[in-house]
């Protein structure tokens, strides 16, 4: 064992696991390979694992995705509320995209194949040893710095979940109020509604806490969340969050385009492979999906031929109106607004 | 190739953080200011006659709008296309100078005299 593994406590690892067998290898090979630097514990079932985890504090839970009654995707959003400090890691047999992504937005930090030989172990030791090891420095702590604010605040909304999100940046505290799945209030600072939202969404640094639900001492947001989150990625994207964010008090006092009032007309969730998860106000959701998986084919003809990495979202300008079309491997939305007529 | 197009092109639509940006005239003559060689001429040639078969393809059901924004991780493509038949399209670097003026580039080719 090296020096700074001997020096420091050992790590408290959590393997949870419907097969009894499976988790007895891997409790003997983990073992020999931490040269007795972990402390490993089993569970054959979530019950099992929460009452575990409320008598030890842990460093990592390595979770299976395939267990009766809780799978492991749901699971794992259950730790996260419960225990935002731990890491989490998806070991799994099989994994679909679609499964793979869900356990990261769940707050998987990693989703890795059993393995099957000597040297399969050893490669997962490596992972996970590397995991524990690590220490965030900049970006976000936690499920944060891998998943993003943004899909926090998608996975509360589209579980319609009531929730505080406590975003702290340096002296700043913000809060975003989640009621039943929509974004009820945000303040950061002396800034409140989605000005407040907007700037904690161009965070790039800080921490995170969900705490349970308060009402709000006012309602300041009335948009869809689906809207609102797009117009934080467009302005991220846009720099405008970083001008925003050095000049605070610009941002508070001068109307910007984001601020333009606008009415959301039609909005479509899919699942990845465009199975219609929610709507509203979608005349006709079939041909709205076709458009999405239009989208997403030629996005990926253009990603063939230009260097940009993977595709996110295209963006619709019309005259008095716009709309979204996002297409990511797990899911396909499509927004639209049309400007509110001005008040004369 | 129209005398005021290759000005504008290379004076005002290459902002820090450009690519490439690429016109395509109504009769199909193309010209392109090509930044990065990763971007060359002959991708951006190709992309704005692709422009054709996309906007058959994903505009079907809805007018085909003023101009449409393709943001991908690492950089995004504008496309604008006039009622007169010229297209521009502009490729940035993402959260660059050149995409935060997107909008004013689309604004000032939208009503650049240009022949047809």
């Amino acid at each position: 064992m090296d020096n700074t593994k001997k020096n420091r406590a050992p790590r408290q690892i959590l393997f949870v696991d419907d097969d009894p067998d499976f988790l007895g290898v891997l409790k003997e090979t983990f073992r020999m390979l931490s040269e007795e630097g972990w402390v490993i514990h089993c569970a054959t079932s979530p019950k099992m694992a929460l009452d575990l985890l409320k008598r030890q504090r842990m460093d990592l839970a390595v979770v299976d995705l395939n267990m009766p009654l809780l799978d492991g995707v749901q699971f794992l959003s259950l730790l996260g509320k419960r225990y935002s400090d731990l890491k989490k890691v998806t070991l799994t047999s099989f994994a679909t995209e679609e499964k793979r992504s869900q356990c990261l937005a769940a707050g998987a930090e990693l989703v890795i194949e059993k393995p099957h030989s000597p040297d399969g172990f050893k490669s997962v030791f490596a992972m996970l040893e590397d995991l524990i090891s690590w220490e965030p420095q900049q970006g976000f702590q936690g499920m944060l710095r891998r998943v993003g604010l943004q899909d926090v605040i998608q996975m509360e909304c589209l579980g319609r979940n009531s929730s505080v999100l406590e975003v702290q940046n340096g002296q700043v505290l913000g809060r975003i109020y989640i009621e039943d799945g929509s974004i009820l209030h945000a303040t950061d600072g002396k800034l409140t509604g989605e000005a407040a939202l907007q700037r904690l969404l161009a965070l790039t640094g800080g921490s995170f806490e969900l705490v349970p639900f308060e009402k709000p001492p006012e309602r300041t947001i009335e948009g869809q969340w689906e809207f609102l989150l797009m117009e934080a990625a467009r302005m991220r994207d846009e720099g405008a969050a970083q001008t925003a964010a050095a000049e605070s008090k610009a941002a508070a006092e001068t109307p910007s385009v984001s601020t333009v009032p606008v009415d959301v007309v039609e909005t479509l969730i899919c699942s990845g492979n465009g199975e219609p998860l929610y709507h509203a106000d979608c005349a006709d959701v079939n041909a709205r999906v076709e458009l999405l998986k239009q989208i997403a084919g030629q996005a990926a003809h253009l990603a063939q031929m230009l260097p940009l990495g993977k595709f996110d979202r295209v963006e619709m300008q019309f005259p008095g109106a716009r709309a979204i079309a996002q297409a990511r491997p797990d899911r396909l939305v499509f927004v639209r607004t049309v400007n509110q007529p001005a008040s004369s | 190739m129209n005398d005021s197009a290759l000005p504008w092109l290379t004076d005002r639509a290459s902002p820090p953080g450009t690519l490439a940006c690429g016109l395509r005239r109504p009769d199909g003559n193309f010209v392109c200011h090509s930044v990065e060689e990763t971007c060359p001429a002959a991708t951006i040639e190709e992309i704005l006659a692709h422009f054709d078969l996309l906007a058959a393809a994903v505009f079907t059901e809805q007018p085909v709008p003023d101009w449409s924004t393709w943001s991908f991780e690492k950089g995004q493509i504008r496309f604008v296309e006039r009622p007169d038949g010229w297209r521009l399209a502009l490729v940035v670097r993402s959260e660059s100078d050149a995409a935060l003026a997107l909008d004013v580039l689309s604004l000032e080719f939208l009503s650049l005299p240009l022949e047809i």
